[in-house]
C-alpha cells in the first residue's frame, strides 16, 4: 500500500512517517499544495492524508483540483479545523474522511485501514435505468456519469425504485420496503423524499400515477445499457 | 421587540404638522380678524357719509324765525317725525359744563337728548364747519346709535349752535356679524384643509424614510443582507452608509473570527505532535504530557467557542434554511460512518430558516447527528418542524442503547464521556448546550420511540 502523506510540520511528519512505515505502509511525503498536487496527479496512490493548512497551496485547494483531474485516491484530511462547517466544506470538496488535531496516532491508523478497505470494494454499476446508475455494493448512484449525493432514504428509495423499474408500486409498498416497523409510518414522508429524490435526478424520472403511486422510467431517447 | 419601551421620542412627523399647524393658524386668523375689521370701517364709513349729509342739510336749512328763534327746516325724510323711528336729529347749544342743551329736536327723539361724545362738547368745537361721529345711546332701551356732530354759527347769532344727526346703528352691526361669522367658517375650513394638506403631505414626502426603516429593520431580522430599495437623493447616501456599516461590521465579526481561530488552530498541530510524541515514549512524563496537552485542547476548543459565541452577539441578523443544512449534515455523516452500515436521514420543511448563522446550526444539529450516529444500532432521525412563529423545534433520534436516566446531566459536562468505548471526544453535547443556550433555545433529552435517545431542541425561527 502506498500512501502520500502532505504535511508541513517537520516534527509531524516525522511521527507520522515512523507510525505508517510500522504499520507497513510505503510512504511518500510532499511537505506543501504545489508538491502534493504533482505527485497525487502522477502517482498511483491508495490513499492521501492531507492536512489544509499547507504552504503555496491549501489543501482544500489541491483536494479540488485533483478531483476535477478525476483523481479518485480516497482522501484523509487532517485539520486542526474542527468546525462543521468546516468537515462539511472538506467533504464537499470531495474528501473520504476527516481528521482533526490533536488526534491519537492509533485513531489515524484505523482510519486509514477503513478508507482503504472501503475503496477496495468498487465494482461497476450493475443497476441502470436510462443515464441513471445505481451501484449497490458501494452503495453510489449516478446520472450520466455524474455522482448523486443521496441521504440513506433517498438511495434506499431509489434502489427499491430501480429495482422495479417501470412497474408501478404504491405508496403503501414504499413504506413497507424503506422503513422498520416501528418508525413514523406516515406515508406523506414518502411524497417528501420522492420530491427530493425527483429534484436530484431530473424531475421527470419518477412518474405520479394517480390513485396507484410512483413508477420509475427512462427517459425518451435514453438507452438503457445493462 | 419593535416597540420601544422608553418613553415617546419627538416624532419628525409630529414636529413637522405641528409648525405647519401653528403658522396656517396664525394666518388665517390674522387674514380674518384683518378682513373683519376692514370690513366694519368701510360699513361704518358709509353709514357716516349718510350722517354727515343730513347735518349738512339741517345746518343749511336752519333759521331764525321773526322772534329770533331757531326754525329747524322741513326735512324730507318722514321717519324723523315718528317716535323712536331710528333717525334722529337735534339741535343744541354746548354748556359750560361741556354737555348739550337741546334747542330743538326731531319728533323721532321725544323728549331724549342725544349725548355729546365721551371727550366732551369741545371735541366738536375744536372742529368748526367739520362733522366729527361717534358711538352712543338712543332713545329706546339698548339702541345703539351712530352720531354726527357739527358746530355752526348761524347769522346773526352770537354763540355757536351745535347740530346734531343720529341714526340707529343696528343694521350695520348685524351686517358685520354676518360678515365675521361666515369669514370665520369660510377660514376654518381653509385652515382644516391646511393642517389635512400639510398631513398627507408630510407622510408622503417622508414615505421613502419609513420605507428604509422598514428595511433596516429586515437586515437586523436577517430577511434581507443588505438595503436595495431605490431612494431619493437625499437618502441614497443614508443608505449607501447604511450597507457600508452593515459590510464593516460583518468584516470585523469575520476579522475577529478569523485572528481567533488562527491562533487556537495554529496550536493544535503542536499539540498533535506533542501527544504522538508521549505516545511514542511511554512514562511519567509522557503522561503528564498526554494529560496537559488533553486540557489545553479544550481549552482552545472553548475559548474557540467563545469567541464566537462574542462575535455573533455583534453580527448582524442572518437566516439559514434548516433543510439543506441538514442535508449536508447527512451526506458528511454518511461518509464518516459508512462503516457500520447504518443510515441517517432528515425531514425538514423547505420554507423553514434557522434565525443564525449556518456555521451555527451546522455546529448544533451536526454534534447532535454525530453523537446520534456513534450510538445508533442502524438508524437516525433528524426533523425539524415549525412549532411557532419564531421557534422551530429540531429533534435527533437514534435506535441505540440510549441514556441512563441519572446520565443526563453528566452529558452536557465539557469534556465528560459517559461511556468510553464510543469514539470522539464528549465534548460535543456540551457545545450543543452552549450553541442552543446562546440562542435563547432549549435542549432536553428523553427516550426516543426508537429505543435510544431523542435529543431536542428549540430554536429561533426566521420569517420565510
Amino acid at each position: 500500500m502506498r500512501i502520500l502523506l502532505v504535511e508541513d510540520d517537520p516534527d509531524l511528519t516525522r511521527q507520522l512517517k515512523a507510525a505508517l512505515a510500522d504499520a507497513d505502509y510505503a510512504v511518500d511525503h510532499a511537505p506543501d499544495g504545489e508538491e502534493a498536487l504533482y505527485l497525487g496527479e502522477n502517482e498511483p496512490y491508495d490513499a492521501v492524508i492531507l492536512d489544509l493548512g499547507l504552504p503555496k497551496m491549501d489543501g482544500a485547494t489541491v483536494l479540488e483540483r485533483w478531483r476535477r483531474a478525476s483523481v479518485t485516491t480516497p482522501v484523509l484530511i487532517l485539520t486542526a479545523r474542527g468546525a462543521w462547517s468546516e468537515k462539511v466544506a472538506g467533504f464537499d470538496a470531495g474528501a473520504d474522511d476527516y481528521l482533526t488535531k490533536p488526534f491519537h496516532t492509533e485513531e489515524l491508523l484505523a482510519r486509514l485501514r477503513a478508507l482503504l478497505r472501503r475503496s477496495a470494494g468498487h465494482a461497476a454499476p450493475s443497476l441502470a435505468c436510462g443515464a441513471l446508475r445505481l451501484d449497490p455494493r458501494a452503495a453510489r448512484a449516478s446520472v450520466n456519469g455524474e455522482p448523486l449525493r443521496l441521504t440513506s432514504l433517498e438511495y434506499r428509495l431509489l434502489h427499491y425504485l430501480m429495482m422495479h423499474q417501470g412497474r408501478v408500486i404504491s405508496r403503501t409498498e414504499l413504506v413497507e420496503h424503506l422503513y422498520d416497523q416501528d418508525f413514523d409510518r406516515d406515508s406523506n414522508t414518502i411524497e417528501v423524499f420522492v420530491g427530493r429524490l425527483r429534484k436530484k435526478i431530473g424531475p421527470d424520472r419518477i412518474e405520479t400515477v394517480r390513485g396507484l403511486g410512483y413508477r420509475l422510467i427512462a427517459l425518451e431517447g435514453e438507452a438503457t445499457e445493462a | 421587540m419593535n416597540k420601544p419601551t422608553t418613553p415617546r421620542h419627538p416624532s419628525l412627523v409630529r414636529r413637522l404638522v405641528l409648525l405647519a399647524s401653528v403658522w396656517s393658524l396664525a394666518v388665517v386668523i390674522i387674514t380674518g380678524l384683518a378682513l373683519i375689521t376692514f370690513f366694519a370701517r368701510a360699513s361704518t364709513m358709509r353709514f357716516d357719509d349718510s350722517l354727515s349729509e343730513l347735518v349738512d342739510n339741517l345746518v343749511a336749512g336752519t333759521s331764525l324765525d321773526d322772534a329770533g328763534q331757531v326754525a329747524a327746516p322741513p326735512l324730507t325724510d318722514q321717519r324723523a317725525l315718528r317716535a323712536y323711528s331710528g333717525k334722529y336729529w337735534e339741535i343744541a347749544q354746548a354748556t359750560q359744563m361741556g354737555g348739550f342743551r337741546a334747542i330743538v329736536r326731531s319728533r323721532s327723539l321725544w323728549d331724549f337728548a342725544l349725548a355729546p361724545p365721551p371727550e366732551g362738547a369741545g371735541a366738536i368745537a375744536a372742529k368748526p364747519g367739520k362733522a366729527i361721529f361717534y358711538d352712543s345711546h338712543g332713545p329706546q332701551k339698548g339702541e345703539h346709535v351712530r352720531v354726527a356732530a357739527m358746530q355752526a354759527l348761524l347769522p346773526d347769532m352770537k354763540t355757536p349752535l351745535i347740530f346734531l344727526a343720529a341714526e340707529d346703528r343696528s343694521p350695520i352691526d348685524r351686517d358685520i356679524r354676518t360678515f365675521a361669522a361666515s369669514v370665520a367658517v369660510a377660514l376654518a375650513l381653509l385652515g382644516a384643509g391646511l393642517v389635512t394638506a400639510v398631513v398627507i403631505q408630510v407622510r408622503f414626502g417622508l414615505q421613502p424614510l419609513f420605507a428604509l426603516r422598514r428595511e433596516v429593520a429586515g437586515v437586523r431580522t436577517g430577511k434581507a443582507e443588505r438595503v436595495v430599495g431605490d431612494y431619493p437623493t437625499e437618502l441614497e447616501p443614508l443608505a449607501h452608509e447604511l450597507n457600508a456599516l452593515v459590510a464593516h461590521n460583518q468584516e470585523v465579526v469575520e476579522r475577529q473570527r478569523t485572528h481567533v481561530g488562527n491562533l487556537a488552530h495554529a496550536l493544535k498541530t503542536p499539540l498533535s505532535v506533542m501527544l504522538a510524541e508521549a505516545a511514542a515514549q511511554p512514562g511519567d512524563l509522557a503522561d503528564v504530557v498526554t494529560r496537559q496537552s488533553e486540557t489545553m485542547r479544550q481549552q482552545v476548543d472553548h475559548h474557540l467557542r467563545r469567541a464566537r459565541a462574542a462575535a455573533r452577539a455583534q453580527g448582524p441578523g442572518e437566516r439559514t434554511a434548516v433543510g439543506p443544512v441538514l442535508e449536508e449534515l447527512t451526506l458528511t455523516l454518511d461518509k464518516v460512518f459508512q462503516e457500520d452500515g447504518g443510515e441517517v436521514d432528515w425531514l425538514a420543511p423547505d420554507d423553514l430558516y434557522f434565525h443564525g448563522e449556518r456555521q451555527d446550526l451546522l455546529e448544533i444539529a451536526g454534534n447532535v447527528m454525530e453523537n446520534a450516529c456513534k450510538w445508533r444500532t442502524r438508524r437516525v432521525w433528524a426533523k425539524a418542524e415549525p412549532v411557532s412563529a419564531g421557534q422551530f423545534r429540531l429533534t435527533v433520534e437514534d435506535d441505540g442503547p440510549g441514556l441512563p436516566e441519572d446520565g443526563k446531566d453528566e452529558v452536557f459536562k465539557r469534556g465528560m464521556r459517559l461511556d468510553e468505548t464510543a469514539p470522539g471526544s464528549g465534548l460535543g453535547l456540551s457545545i450543543v448546550d452552549e450553541l442552543v443556550k446562546a440562542y435563547g433555545g432549549q435542549v432536553t433529552l428523553s427516550r426516543s420511540g426508537m429505543g435510544g435517545l431523542k435529543v431536542e431542541m428549540l430554536l429561533p425561527r426566521a420569517e420565510a
